[in-house]
């Protein structure tokens, strides 16, 4: 939570002469931490985000407090002055003016007192600029009471118009689902039903509490006598009705991280006094005060050895001891052994051990301490990831000429792919689903960068996300990548190359698939295993795609390497014309597999019809004959004559 | 007085002779530099042609004109000469080369900013024993959120804006998110490393993965990655937390780097922390040696995530006694971390998902 903290309202409550500027470094480093500090007409006004679990710090009376255990460590004198309130009410459990019945389980302190004959005006100057620099709009003073008493102590306040409490009677109790109420912003809102409500005399509903108050019972410019309200309600139901009726208030936001029953004393004191002070209304002589439970000090029993051995560093029992007292806690404990009473403003966060570490550690300052890497034994690294060959396939494809990028995993329901998941809550319908394909998504990005003057290769290696019945969706990391106005054989170069390099031997199968040119996409197999496809898309992009898992079931971690052979090879070029549709990738594939003879074969030049293959003929243990080179070469030409019709034009 | 007649000829003669001894010079030179140097002699401003020229001043105008007509004549022929000699160098002409001329560059991609920010920050963590792993985006409720000791409600959960997944939920796990953080993996690398094969703990982890939050600005994107340390040992203890981040701080943004941690809250860690490192540009000192205000941080330190010794209820959630063993964990965003380093001027974080290739071909 993000409040604001008026510096003159601070000194209020903390008597030091450290500056704003020290105030805020200082707390930063040991506590809340300050944001910034604001320039205002009225002076300084710090901006602190205090954290989840520390609501008591949620307030003006709550930093000082802080405060005052932080600056003396920075040897800055500095004293926190107490609440005093001039209000002196008995406070009694049966009043007179308010009929009430109460489960403690929804509000395990209620307190309430009617004060008559007030006067609703403009609330003084110094109350509204100390509003206005919280960051809140003055309203009237019964109103500004309660919200200057919220920023103050953190304690949320209610006041009804009194005279419209019908017979003078409460019940707070639990919704029934489907009760209705108008809030005092004039929303109406049908309740899920298990929400606390208080309903009148008449039995209607009169006030939605910790959220907001009820339309029908707020005070008005007519209103005379004022009933002020000041509870603690059970944090999870506030939560889950505001939660349920998207109503966040900021009394809501208090109440639901758990208030200290022990402020609704000084709270409807301080509104008292404030509401006599402002309004001339006379309080009547008792404060109705329900609080069955009253808080038993909890004790946590720790000892100086954990506390330093969680710590790193020895700090000495004493040590300890004194920063616990200056955070208000009360310790005791003989030798090594240390009890620690929290105080009920701390009663919700402080539940064992380690929390102790946390006070004495932030305390005597982590700036403190020193650093140190880990010893002792490493951990089993032998888990096989498929990091070091994602890193490869990612260099590989840099030299390749790849450029990588990232798009978003969250895709609209067009580029989804059938049965993707869908997000019930998400930002837009453009990202709206978990893609099951990055083919949509590279797509798109060709067609984002279609000015760009030259031909282009993108990449993205992420998972696509398959669904899987009451299983999460398997994750599969895939590489897919897309050419833009590359040649073909420049584009099917880099995938093969690519292969290569990972020391996987495939072979190519055609077959169709929608969205690729017919006869235009082939499946990549290796070892019996589909690893990919590559093929041109409608839109005559070039598009491959391979799951990595697969890449590194088939690539060899090693590659072979042969020794330098003894003996020459024998290489001679090859000129074709073949029939029309002549399937070239076949015709090398034949005469590669020919003869063990034949190391290697290369598609040398293409010119007009022409096709001339560069062979050569190795024996790994003698230099071939010009007759027995013939010999293999008759052998292929004939096989080639078979299958394709053609004889080589010398 | 010497007759003026007389003085031409002298002038010509002078002039001829100065001709005959430069192309004397030009026919014997043997490579262009020498050629060079001749040619600044005879024709340069201080040229011996042209000191001539100032000895003609005394002269009546027409023999002063016919004078320079004979200089320029002289000079067109050495002129003349020196550049039919040049061209019998034609072969030395040719090896002459120009190391300023542009270069072809071979075609290279592009690897990304993120990918690199990867590599960069595994490669220090595994530096000192940290083993990388990789765990789901796509997570149940109780990884990403209970076992981590937030319960279902917790108003905790409202920093992380979560997406939800609409699919049943499981009878023991719960809901469908997608992670909101990569802390779902402490506790499937606790389990991981609590069971066969693995042999308990040491740990000392690091997750980086795809993270996503309900949240679209300049400062979030909504999907980002984050990288998670974890390491559970016997004897963990908070120096260990300050020294590990330290010393990231000085392996990422170099020696003068310096990090600090300062209270925080967190569920998961108790205690936790805010984990700030110093500003590059200024070393933590908000201000620039020339003595102007810092631009790029607010007050010497950027603030890069959270960190904290791991709750003893998120241990025994992931099947270790908190009584032997203790630990400490931190997340930070990986684009975050990236950005603070120098040479970036992305201002717009969801520019690192653009797909625009004038900037995807910078990285």
């Amino acid at each position: 939570m993000d409040i604001l903290i008026p510096d003159n309202w601070l000194k209020d409550f903390l008597k030091t002469k450290a500056s704003p500027k020290e105030i805020g470094k200082y707390l930063s480093l040991c506590g809340p931490s300050v944001e910034r500090i604001i320039k205002s007409e009225n002076g300084p006004v710090y901006s602190i985000e205090v954290t989840t679990n520390r609501v008591d710090s949620v307030g003006v009376y709550g930093i000082a407090r802080e405060a005052s255990a932080i600056l003396p460590k920075f040897n800055i004198p500095a004293k926190l002055i107490p609440v005093i309130a001039k209000s002196k009410q008995k406070m009694t459990a049966k009043v007179s003016y308010l009929d009430v019945r109460v489960d403690s389980v929804l509000c395990p302190r209620f307190s309430a007192i009617l004060i008559k004959n007030t006067k609703i005006g403009p609330s003084p100057l110094k109350i509204q600029q100390r509003l206005l620099d919280a960051g809140v709009r003055p309203i009237n003073n019964i109103v500004d009471v309660s919200n200057y008493i919220m920023h103050e102590l953190g304690q949320p306040m209610h006041t009804f118009d009194y005279d419209k409490i019908k017979n003078a009677k409460m019940i707070l109790r639990l919704s029934k689902k489907g009760e209705m109420i108008t809030t005092l912003d004039g929303a109406s809102y049908k309740l899920p039903g298990g929400d606390i409500v208080i309903e009148d005399g008449s039995g209607e509903l009169i006030d939605l509490p910790g959220i907001m108050g009820g339309l029908n019972s707020m005070v008005d410019k007519n209103t005379k006598n004022v009933l002020l309200f000041v509870q603690t309600y059970n944090p999870a139901l506030i939560r889950r009705t505001s939660m349920k009726l998207a109503k966040r208030s900021e009394a809501s936001s208090l109440f639901e991280k758990g208030l200290d029953p022990e402020l609704v004393e000084p709270g409807i004191r301080r509104g008292i006094d404030l509401l006599v002070e402002l309004t001339g209304g006379k309080p009547e002589n008792q404060i109705l005060d329900l609080y069955p439970h009253p808080y038993k000090t909890k004790i946590i029993k720790t000892a100086g050895s954990f506390l330093n051995h969680r710590l790193g560093i020895d700090i000495k029992t004493k040590k300890i001891k004194e920063i616990l007292l200056s955070l208000g806690f009360k310790v005791s404990g003989k030798n090594d052994n240390i009890s620690v009473a929290v105080p009920s403003f701390r009663s919700r966060d402080i539940d064992i051990g380690e929390d102790i570490v946390e006070e004495v550690a932030r305390i005597y300052g982590y700036f403190n301490f020193p650093g140190q890497l880990m010893k002792g034994e490493l951990p089993n690294t032998y888990l096989s990831t498929p990091f070091a060959f994602e890193r490869k396939i990612k260099d590989t494809l840099k030299a390749l000429g790849g450029v990588e990028i990232y798009t978003f995993s969250l895709v609209p329901q067009k580029d989804a792919g059938p049965g993707a998941l869908k997000l019930k809550n998400p930002l837009g319908t453009e990202t709206q689903y978990l893609r099951t394909s990055l083919l949509p998504s590279l797509v798109n990005a060709v067609e984002y960068n279609s000015g760009y003057k030259q031909p282009f290769h993108l990449y993205e290696i992420a998972n696509v996300y398959l669904p899987r019945k009451a299983e999460l969706p398997e994750e599969k990391m895939t590489l897919g990548g897309i050419f833009f106005e590359y040649e073909y054989r420049k584009a099917k170069g880099v995938v093969e190359k690519l292969l290569t390099e990972l020391n996987i031997d495939f072979t190519l199968q055609i077959e169709d698939k929608s969205g690729f040119l017919p006869n235009g996409r082939v499946n990549i197999r290796s070892n019996n295993l589909q690893i990919g496809e590559l093929g041109v898309l409608d839109n005559g992009f070039i598009y491959y795609e391979f799951l990595i898992s697969n890449f590194i079931k088939v690539a060899s971690p090693d590659r072979k390497i042969k020794s330098i052979p003894g003996y020459p090879a024998q290489i001679e070029d090859l000129t074709f014309t073949f029939p029309q549709k002549t399937r070239i990738g076949e015709v090398s594939k034949l005469i590669t597999n020919n003869s063990k003879l034949i190391a290697k074969v290369e598609l040398k030049d293409i010119y007009k019809d022409s096709y001339t293959f560069r062979v050569w003929y190795q024996h790994p243990s003698k230099t071939l004959t010009n007759s027995e080179v013939e010999k293999i070469r008759e052998d292929f030409l004939l096989e080639i004559k078979n299958r394709f019709g053609v004889r080589p034009k010398v | 007085m010497v007759k003026l007649g007389g003085y031409i000829n002298y002038m010509r003669e002078e002039i001829n002779n100065i001709k005959n001894g430069a192309i004397a010079q030009i026919m014997s030179a043997k490579d262009v530099a020498e050629l060079d140097s001749i040619k600044t002699a005879y024709l340069g401003r201080k040229g011996k042609l042209n000191l001539i020229i100032k000895k003609l001043k005394d002269l009546p105008e027409d023999e002063k004109k016919q004078t320079g007509i004979l200089i320029n004549e002289a000079k067109d022929t050495l002129i003349e000469q020196i550049i039919n000699k040049k061209n019998t160098f034609r072969e030395s002409v040719r090896k002459w080369y120009d190391p300023t001329v542009p270069g072809i560059e071979p075609a290279l991609g592009n690897q990304h900013l993120i990918t690199q920010a990867i590599d960069e920050i595994s490669a220090i963590f595994t530096q000192i024993g940290f083993v990388r792993v990789r765990y789901p985006e796509a997570e149940w409720d109780w990884f990403a959120f209970e076992s981590l000791n937030m319960p279902p409600d917790h108003p905790a959960r409202d920093e992380w804006e979560t997406f939800f997944i609409e699919t049943p939920s499981h009878p023991k796990y719960g809901k469908m998110v997608l992670t909101p953080h990569t802390s779902n993996g402490q506790i499937r690398e606790m389990q991981r490393v609590g069971n066969p094969p693995a042999g308990g703990p040491p740990i000392r982890m690091i997750n980086i993965a795809k993270c996503y939050r309900r949240q679209s600005d300049l400062t979030h994107s909504q999907m980002f990655h984050q990288f998670e340390g974890l390491v559970v040992d016997k004897d963990i203890n908070i120096t260990h937390l300050k020294g590990t981040i330290d010393y990231f701080a000085k392996k990422y943004y170099g020696e003068k780097a310096v990090s600090r941690i300062r209270p925080f809250h967190f569920q998961f860690t108790e205690p936790s922390f805010e984990v700030d490192f110093s500003c590059i540009h200024c070393h933590g000192r908000a201000r620039l040696s020339n003595g102007q205000r810092c631009k790029f941080c607010k007050s010497g330190w950027h603030e890069v995530g959270g960190a904290g010794m791991v709750h003893p209820n998120v241990l025994r959630a992931g099947g270790i006694n908190p009584n032997k063993y203790t630990g400490f964990a931190f997340g930070w965003g990986v684009e975050r971390v990236r950005l603070l380093k120098s040479g970036t001027t992305i201002n717009d974080v969801r520019n690192l998902y653009s797909s625009d290739l004038r900037l995807l071909t910078q990285y």
